[in-house]
């Protein structure tokens, strides 16, 4: 005949417990005095023993739920035996429930009780609660390492560990601000003053505000940098629209170009020297997105001359890949390394940098997804490329599958060009990235 | 040539003690004294003042207690007897100091001890060498350039402690600590005492209420505050008023108790940082020399025998120790052992209040307490405040005037130290009947409910 075991009753105080790990399954034979579960009070950690002999049958609660004192919190009995859910698992008993609705209801009852805790403090155990008011911290700064992430005493222990005694006047000032207790104070034998809270803000306590600071004169690349990112948000109508590219026929190209044969020299084609190419070959469709906006007059290119960031020792730096449009991949991208390692080397000439229609900007190796770039002005739109990340869509089936998609972020100078243009730009770009191993034939 | 872990200069109370804490590590200490062991402190300071001020507190309490059913007839004070009690007492401290410095292994040389660096020390003809050095030669009276200060009747408080023959009356310059506690002395003797004090008030670190009050009753000592001592003559001391009106207080001897000035003889070779106060220190007594330290009235951060033995141990706990300390200066109480005995510990209530903090505060009067009462009257003075802040309710500061005063305001050091509130005090038990309940009561005072 199956019988339950109760969560055992500590003390005259103590209302409930907190289940912290269950030291048995279901289905695990039990004998009487076998520890079936650890649980904590706010006065201890105690371990559950049980009261019954047999086979568990079932487990009433989840580690982490909180459980009145003397409240089932398994059945032991034989094995195929029928359960019993007890009435006092029952949340809402407002009819009683049929044999097959007991069945349903036994396994709901793993959703946590109703606690005791008052909200916003669900995750601090009530021992913790109580050694945190005590040790002068807050318990909900803590990592907690409870089950159902909750913080219970041993969080608090170890966080008080070590840490010298702190005053009253101290203990109440952590507790209340919200401040840090350094480990030793300079109170009597390290004692933990409420003036060392204030001191521990700072990084170090014997150097003073705001401690060493080194002055770098603003020139060369840095002032140019300054001048022409200045100019560029003074000057224009700056506007940023972000989309996502299908990264798919993107990442399988440059997987297949780093596993070609090494004579054919497409190894070094990275994922940024495709952008640059779909970027090439999109643009001369929208002939007004490769144009300079000088005020009183634009100026559109026939010819795509490709501008992308590169990051130097000195700083940033935009060297031009001229004629993009009439490259293959390979010599946009063949063309790019050697401006590029020649900017990094400091040794890029001055019309390498010059002379740009449109720029690129790839922050995704950085972890970026989106951006707003900043205009290269004259020119009327910029491109920020952000990183791959996996992107959930509906298939046609109607279920959700995930897709690896590229951040494409936009910026564009809305003097010169109107949003919903440039937005067609960034779509058939979206569609040519997307489809980029066709766009090679061109 | 000697090697030492420690050279130590000034066998003082912040000397002695640093060699005693380094010597009982297993540290090899060299302590090098120009005088007597136990320096000022022990031979001419707290000791034998305490011993001449408990002789005349006893003279004066055969007087004044025939309305406690006590009847003294033919009370006499002497001098050469008390004298004799204060000098076995001295005597006895020091040997004490000695056979202490002998326990702890200490080598003690006596001689004017000159620094030829950071890490040598000569005493006469020997060179000692030293890994560190800690410098605590103390301070000396200052003797501000009066005319007439060097005239035979003027002395220091070093040479007042050896006069054979009570003067008839006495002017004191200077109403600190010093000169207050000898003008006690000498007015329950039967002395005239005035004191002449350039400042508005005596005794500067005391409350302003509790400085009146010890005035009143320090009667028939005559006080001449605000004034400025222009010369002194042969029987007497010329003064500006505070009006700005010539006066001349008549007087067969004078004491000098004007301030100290550190002793920085031995030093010159150094090279310290020195500034008005002293040698220049951080808050772990370092100087601007590395291995070199400065403890005690040589740096003028706190000019009392306990600082300097509480600066000691912090130096030899950093030099040898395994935590680092700081000196702390926020709770280093101090006395006045006059008639009455006075003391404080933390800020006073203007000191608070300028600092910046909201305080609350409360006076009591110890005629309310029971063992004060019994033993005093009701006529008796004595005060006792508490200053905290308004905002945390932390102690800030006690301040007590009236019997036991010294040896009470330890417990408002502890109090301050680990900065308990006003209701942790509330639950310290103090003994009944005992005068340092007034502290408790004190704080009730403050904060009526528990």
């Amino acid at each position: 005949m199956a019988t339950e075991v109760v969560m055992p009753k500590q003390g005259n105080t103590v209302e409930s417990c907190i289940i912290l790990e269950w030291k048995v399954q279901e289905g695990d034979t039990v004998k009487v005095g076998d520890v079936v579960c650890e649980a904590e009070t706010d006065k201890s950690t105690i371990d559950v023993e049980s009261t019954a002999e047999g086979t568990v049958l079932k487990l009433w609660y989840q580690a982490g739920d909180e459980v009145p004192v003397m409240q089932p919190i398994l059945t032991v009995g034989e094995k195929g035996e029928k359960v019993e859910k007890p009435a006092s698992v029952v949340e809402e008993a407002t009819a009683p429930p049929t044999e097959q609705a007991t069945e349903k209801k036994a396994e709901e009852v793993v959703t946590p009780v109703p606690s005791v805790v008052a909200s916003g403090e669900h995750g601090v155990s009530p021992r913790a609660k109580g050694a945190a008011a005590a040790g002068g911290i807050d318990p909900t700064s803590l990592t907690p390492s409870g089950p159902k992430g909750r913080v219970i005493e041993r969080d608090v222990i170890a966080a008080v560990d070590g840490r010298a005694p702190l005053s009253p006047v101290a203990k109440e000032a952590l507790l209340a601000q919200g401040l840090e207790a350094p480990r030793q104070g300079s109170g009597i034998g390290g004692r933990v003053l409420s003036s060392d809270l204030v001191d521990s803000v700072q990084p170090l306590a014997d150097v003073a505000f705001p401690g060493p600071v080194e002055e770098t004169p603003v020139r060369s690349v840095r002032k140019i940098t300054a001048q022409r990112m200045h100019a560029s948000l003074a000057t224009t109508a700056q506007f940023t629209m972000n989309a996502y590219a299908d990264a798919t026929a993107l990442q399988s190209l440059r997987a297949r170009f780093k596993a070609s044969a090494p004579e054919l020299g497409l190894q070094g084609i990275t994922i940024n020297d495709i952008i640059l190419y779909a970027v090439a070959k999109t643009i001369v469709q929208f002939p007004y997105m490769n144009t300079h906006f000088l005020g009183d007059k634009m100026l559109t290119f026939t010819h795509v001359h490709l501008g992308s960031a590169v990051d130097t020792p000195k700083g940033l730096l935009v060297p031009v890949v001229k004629f993009a449009d009439q490259r293959s991949l390979k010599g946009i991208s063949d063309e790019f390394k050697r401006l590029a390692t020649a900017s990094i080397a400091g040794k890029a000439q001055p019309e390498d940098l010059s002379g740009g229609t449109f720029t690129v900007t790839n922050l995704g190796a950085l972890g970026i997804d989106t951006f707003t770039p900043v205009l290269n002005v004259p020119e009327v739109a910029i491109l920020g490329v952000g990183g791959i990340s996996m992107r959930a869509l509906e298939d046609a089936d109607g279920d959700f599958v995930f897709i690896p998609h590229i951040g494409l972020s936009l910026t564009i100078d809305h003097q010169g060009v109107d949003g919903a243009p440039a937005a067609k730009f960034l779509k058939a770009l979206c569609a040519n990235i997307g489809a980029v191993d066709i766009l090679l034939a061109l | 040539m000697d090697v030492f872990d420690l050279i130590i200069i000034g066998a003082g109370p912040g000397g002695y003690i640093a060699a005693e804490r380094a010597g009982s590590l297993g540290k090899n200490v060299l302590l090098i004294e120009r005088d007597q062991m136990g320096g000022v402190c022990t031979n001419l300071g707290c000791i034998p003042t305490k011993s001449l001020l408990n002789a005349a507190k006893l003279y004066r309490s055969a007087q004044e207690s025939e309305k406690m059913g006590v009847t003294a007839t033919s009370v006499d004070f002497n001098l050469t007897t008390a004298m004799k009690w204060k000098q076995e007492t001295v005597e006895t401290l020091r040997s004490g100091i000695t056979f202490l410095m002998k326990n702890a292994k200490v080598t003690v040389v006596f001689g004017e001890a000159v620094c030829l660096d950071a890490n040598h020390v000569q005493v006469g003809k020997t060179v000692y060498e030293g890994t560190d050095l800690i410098i605590a030669t103390g301070s000396s009276p200052a003797v501000p350039p009066i005319p007439g200060h060097d005239l035979p009747h003027v002395v220091t408080s070093n040479e007042i402690l050896s006069i054979e023959k009570l003067p008839t009356s006495l002017a004191i310059i200077g109403g600190g600590v010093i000169g207050v506690e000898f003008a006690s002395f000498f007015a329950s003797v039967g002395v005239k005492v005035s004191i002449i004090e350039m400042m508005d008030e005596i005794l500067p670190m005391m409350d302003g209420e509790f400085a009146k009050l010890m005035r009143r009753e320090m009667k028939p000592v005559e006080f001449r505050l605000g004034c400025k001592v222009t010369e002194i003559t042969r029987d007497g001391v010329k003064y500006t008023d505070a009006k700005g009106a010539v006066q001349n207080q008549a007087a067969d001897m004078v004491l000098l108790s004007v301030g100290r000035k550190p002793n920085l003889e031995a030093l010159q070779a150094l090279n310290l940082d020195t500034n008005r106060l002293g040698v220049v220190v951080d808050d772990q007594l370092r100087t601007n020399i590395p291995h070199v330290y400065a403890i005690g009235d040589v740096n003028g951060k706190s000019l009392l025998a306990h600082s300097a033995s509480r600066m000691a141990e912090v130096v030899v706990a950093n030099l040898y120790g395994e935590n680092k300390q700081k000196m702390r200066y926020q709770a280093i109480p101090w006395a006045v052992y006059g008639i009455p005995e006075a003391a404080g510990c933390g800020l006073t209530e203007s000191e608070a209040k300028k600092s910046g903090r909201e305080i609350v505060t409360a006076t009591t009067q110890m005629r309310a307490n029971g063992r004060f009462l019994a033993e005093h009257g009701k006529r008796a003075a004595g005060l006792c405040k508490v200053v905290a802040d308004a905002k945390t309710k932390a102690i800030l500061g006690v301040h007590l005037l009236g019997p036991y005063s010294s040896e009470i305001i330890y417990g408002a050091a502890a109090i301050i130290e680990a900065e308990l509130r006003i209701k942790d005090v509330k639950e310290i038990v103090f003994p009944h009947p005992s005068v340092s309940e007034i502290i408790r009561d004190t704080l009730f005072a403050i904060e009526g409910t528990l």
